[in-house]
């Protein structure tokens, strides 16, 4: 698969992400890379929120392009800015969006909600207004709302970027608990040691590939070079 | 602060009132008015669209406080009616602007968002002979109630920059970044939707 953007009048077109194969089957996947370096590019493949420009992408046997709807029914994303993503005014509001084509009955999908959002110590929070929320509750709301739909692969866009180290450790204890397989992008070196593997990306290539060790070394002689 | 209110529980003859009723109160509130477009029918709506809301027992300053942002449209729509010499046009537009607003209240402060959509989504499926998806119409609407605030907070933080900057009385340094921002926004919200599923109900 590769990524390009193509030029328009005098402005080159951009390669987003080289041509790269790649299977991922470990349960615990980190991306880690600089700003700009693809990351984000690559993780949108996942969902088909950004199709190849040349080759494909496949989760579970099914091709983004062609099947893209079944595919995001397959994969929960989760934003960097929960605000981004959260759709509806309050966390339960949000959460029983999720749950919409699920559970039909209006009084099972609110007490659904709650019991999710319960599970997550985010009760109080429930009929508050998302632009009242700290963002710790911000973003566990979002990954409740994302896990509501019940994914069977998370990918998840650097969620901890704009969390301080409390809600940092929440995201990450969150993640370690799930059941799904979990793709992350991250600027979380911490976040990424916990990964049964680790792609280093850089200018839209995967530089290093394997051990979270090995691999955050590679990135960190890259970054300080 | 949310220019339309978020749900608040309470035992008011409102919150007990069914979402049906209170979209057609809204209708009955808010269209005539605009049909007619006189002076003293606005004025009796407006009258008529407070008392309901005081009699939903909700907190005062919940139930009546604005957004500095909606004042700000506000006074520029009636502000450049009587600038045109149109002073019955004035007064019809902000009062039918002020009774839009807390005529919305009246269904969204004592009803749970939820709820809302069930309805519009119950109210709209006779339509799906005719190719209408009341679900996708239902989720439209609830995000269009979700993104005035946005905007009218965007509008806020670009008046404050302008300001900052000693450009508040450029138009085009307003409204450019505004626009900007109201297609990001759309942008950020297609892509969430598109992440859950959602769209493709």
């Amino acid at each position: 698969m590769a990524v390009t953007v193509p030029g328009s009048g005098h402005h080159h077109s951009k390669v987003l992400l080289h041509p790269t194969t790649l299977e991922l089957s470990e349960k615990r996947i980190a991306i880690i890379g600089s700003n700009g370096s693809g990351k984000s590019t690559l993780l949108r493949l996942f969902n088909g929120l950004i199709l190849p420009t040349s080759g494909r992408v496949e989760v579970a046997g099914l091709n983004t392009g062609s099947q893209g709807r079944q595919v995001r029914r397959l994969v929960g994303f989760v934003f960097t800015d929960p605000l981004a993503q959260l759709i509806l005014a309050t966390a339960a509001d949000d959460v029983e969006l999720s749950l919409r084509p699920l559970i039909r009955d209006r009084k099972l999908r609110r007490d659904e909600a709650i019991r999710l959002l319960a599970e997550r110590g985010l009760e109080r929070v429930a009929d508050q207004s998302v632009y009242d929320l700290s963002g710790g509750e911000r973003q566990m709301v979002a990954f409740t709302s994302v896990l509501a739909s019940g994914p069977q692969i998370l990918v998840a866009d650097e969620p901890t970027t704009l969390l301080d180290l409390r809600n940092r450790d929440r995201v990450r204890e969150l993640i370690r608990g799930l059941d799904q397989q979990v793709v992350v992008a991250t600027h979380d070196l911490d976040l990424a040691a916990d990964a049964d593997r680790v792609l280093v990306v850089d200018h839209g290539r995967i530089v290093a590939d394997g051990q979270p060790d090995e691999a955050i070394s590679e990135y960190l002689k890259l970054a300080r070079a | 602060m949310n220019l339309f209110g978020l749900f608040l529980p309470g035992d008011s003859w409102l919150h007990r009132l069914g979402a049906g009723w209170k979209y057609l109160l809204l209708l009955v509130l808010t269209i005539p008015v605009l049909i007619v477009s006189l002076p003293a029918p606005s004025l009796v709506a407006l009258g008529v669209t407070m008392l309901l809301l005081a009699s939903a027992k909700i907190r005062p300053t919940l139930a009546w406080q604005l957004p500095l942002g909606f004042w700000v449209v506000a006074a520029m729509l009636g502000g450049y009616q009587l600038v045109t010499a149109h002073f019955d046009l004035a007064i019809v537009v902000t009062a039918n602007l002020i009774t839009a607003v807390y005529a919305s209240r009246l269904l969204t402060l004592t009803t749970p968002g939820a709820v809302l959509i069930d309805a519009l989504v119950a109210a709209l499926r006779p339509l799906r002979r005719l190719g209408v998806n009341p679900e996708q119409v239902g989720l439209a609407i609830a995000i269009m109630l979700r993104s005035v605030p946005v905007l009218l907070d965007s509008f806020g933080q670009v008046r404050q920059a302008a300001q900052a900057r000693g450009r508040e009385r450029n138009l085009f340094a307003l409204v450019t970044p505004v626009v900007v921002r109201a297609v990001g926004h759309a942008q950020a919200t297609g892509a969430a939707l598109a992440a859950r599923g959602l769209g493709e109900i």
